[in-house]
């Protein structure tokens, strides 16, 4: 769960760097940006949900 | 010679040597080809005869002192390079050189010792907030992170960031800073990193190259503290150790070399087009948003206070122990920025620097008005002005025009400013009710969140008024935003957040993860439950007062 997060993470900005090399039209560029930070985004909250699993205030007796 | 007379001599005295001046720049190539048709007939070249007419106060006038101060500083103050011939052409325009240098060195590191000083802001705001049995540690965190932020920063960290960055002609050039490590892929050059500046030794021992540093390492020092208000009140110190230590080695300098030592991200223009590349004109993007988002990762790595939330998952508000500490703190940060956002012209002289002015009420204004969208927010969302949420208003505004700052105009800064304000308040109840991520003071959503609204800001809100020696990363004109015809500078934005997001953001996680998987980096149930300033520190903030922490107290069962 936490590998896939971070995957989301780093593949947000893949896409977004690779938005520059595929076109030279702004709008696609624009695009592929807006693409990869919302990419990037998923994968943080992917992330924390996996850090959620194990919270300190799941504890029992908490 | 009378008073009066003296006086008359000396304006004629100050009269020919600005007529001098005067020639030399009239004389200077620059722009001959487009001017030449145009002007008059040029000045006619200085003489010895010229340079001999000066008079200067002499040394009787001298001796009676200078009340008025209308005799200091003449023509006899200019440095001869050989006293027998006298005052030459040359060392007319030696001295010019030379004054403009010093005045942007002065500049310069007067600005950093401003930046500084912020520290001393980040150490109030944050121990204010928390509580007060953890005062000792949470400051010696801010106290600390300075040093070993510097250290971490002089062995490699600015290496790393600027040692490919010479050509800055506002310190005279920084010329042993000349080599990059780039990697040519798809037909552009991509920059990474620098390889000249470790330990400030070899040809980077340069009077220049000190200034920069200097005012470098403040800022570096800026991103590393403010991971430590996220993860305050459970952060184990030798882990906090480490992780600085990392941040102002690796993290930092590589974002600082991309976006302002000549890396790939400030090359966007050049290479693909994109507006001037990714500018960052005092680092919404390099300091805040990367400090910000280390402190997310740490902070979602170390989990949330023990009492922070219930077992459905709702919320506690956990007060911190003094809100005047947190509005002084405030206030010092505010005083800082000054040296933050104009101090990043590197020079008050020459290249568009006395943009300074500007720079100062544009971050003036959006300190203020990010205070005024928070209070207002707050007013109507729950009923009162909440003051710790005005202050952090108050920094958001200050962080979103950290970027901008030297690109926009005084409505785009308010606009800016306001919208932070509201921004900061709608990120902190996300991040506490939502991502559930226990961030004591606020410091992802003032740092991350608003430091990269302030980086798409920029591809905003840009005027296209600046000019800072004609071009801007490489790229001839001034910076310009979407809202004043450029889109592409807004892409390159958007793509430096990507990178903040997608890079920066995994880079901290991963080394953090790395640190909590050897170190740990948290402190045991028991030593969060008593506070840490003893178990990590040895010693009570506040030694003469008996602490008690309603309803947080020994009463918490921490088993299973």
């Amino acid at each position: 769960m936490k590998g896939m997060g971070l995957a989301l993470v780093v593949g947000g900005w893949v896409v977004a760097v690779a938005g520059l090399l595929v076109s030279d039209a702004t709008a696609a560029r624009l695009g592929a940006g807006l693409a990869g930070l919302a990419t990037s985004f998923a994968g943080i909250y992917s992330l924390n949900a996996a850090h959620l699993e194990n919270a300190i205030w799941k504890a029992r007796g908490h | 010679m009378s008073r009066q007379g003296r006086s008359l001599a000396v304006t004629r005295a100050t009269a020919a040597a600005l007529a001098i001046l005067g020639m030399i720049l009239l004389a200077a190539p620059v722009r001959a080809d487009e001017d030449a048709a145009a002007a008059p007939a040029p000045a006619p070249p200085i003489t010895r005869a010229d340079l001999k007419g000066i008079s200067t106060p002499s040394a009787d006038d001298l001796a009676k002192g200078d009340p008025g101060g209308t005799l200091t500083g003449s023509a006899g103050d200019i440095v001869m390079a050989d006293p027998k011939a006298g005052l030459t052409i040359a060392d007319i325009a030696n001295q010019v050189g030379q004054n403009r240098i010093a005045v942007n060195f002065v500049w310069t590191l007067v600005a950093g010792f401003l930046v500084m000083f912020m520290q001393a802001g980040f150490a109030l705001v944050e121990t204010g907030l928390c509580r007060a049995k953890n005062a000792n540690h949470t400051m010696m965190m801010n106290f600390m992170v300075y040093g070993f932020g510097l250290f971490a920063y002089w062995v490699m960290g600015f290496a790393i960031q600027q040692g490919g960055s010479a050509g800055i002609t506002n310190l005279g050039g920084v010329n042993p800073l000349n080599n990059e490590f780039k990697l040519s892929l798809f037909g552009k050059d991509w920059g990474l990193f620098g390889t000249k500046g470790f330990f400030l030794s070899g040809d980077t021992y340069d009077v220049g190259v000190m200034v920069l540093f200097l005012f470098q390492m403040v800022f570096m020092d800026t991103a590393t503290t403010i991971v430590t208000g996220a993860a305050a009140e459970r952060w184990k110190f030798a882990a906090f150790a480490i992780s600085t230590f990392f941040l102002g080695a690796i993290t930092y300098p590589l974002f600082g070399n991309w976006a302002w030592g000549g890396g790939w991200l400030s090359q966007l223009g050049a290479n693909f087009k994109l507006g001037h590349g990714y500018c960052d004109f005092a680092g919404s993007g390099v300091v805040h948003s990367v400090g910000g988002l280390t402190a997310l990762a740490v902070a979602m790595i170390i989990g949330p206070r023990i009492g922070k939330y219930n077992r459905d998952g709702s919320p506690n508000a956990i007060p911190g122990h003094d809100i005047t500490m947190v509005l002084l703190g405030c206030f010092i940060l505010a005083f800082g920025w000054f040296g933050f956002n104009p101090g990043s012209t590197l020079g008050a002289s020459g290249n568009g620097s006395l943009r300074i002015g500007s720079i100062a009420v544009n971050t003036m204004l959006a300190g203020c008005t990010g205070s005024f969208g928070a209070i207002l927010y707050m007013w109507m969302r729950f009923g009162k002005p909440d003051a710790s949420m005005s202050g952090n208003g108050l920094l958001a505004g200050l962080v979103a025009i950290t970027a901008p700052s030297g690109f926009v105009n005084t409505v785009g800064s308010v606009i800016i400013g306001f919208s932070a304000g509201v921004l900061v308040c709608l990120s902190v109840e996300f991040l506490e009710r939502v991502m559930k991520v226990d961030d004591p003071v606020g410091a992802t959503s003032v740092h991350g969140t608003c430091g990269l609204w302030g980086v798409l800001c920029v591809g905003l809100f840009a005027d296209g008024t600046s000019n800072y020696g004609g071009s801007w990363n490489g790229v001839d004109g001034s910076v310009t935003g979407l809202f004043y015809g450029d889109p592409g500078q807004f892409v390159a934005q958007l793509i430096g957040v990507c990178t903040l997001v997608g890079v920066i953001f995994t880079l901290s996680y991963v080394f953090n993860a790395i640190v909590e998987f050897f170190v740990g980096q948290r402190v045991s149930a028991e030593a969060e439950l008593e506070g840490l300033d003893l178990p990590e520190m040895g010693a009570l903030g506040y030694p003469e007062f008996q602490l008690v922490t309603p309803g947080l107290g020994r009463s918490v069962d921490m088993g299973g």
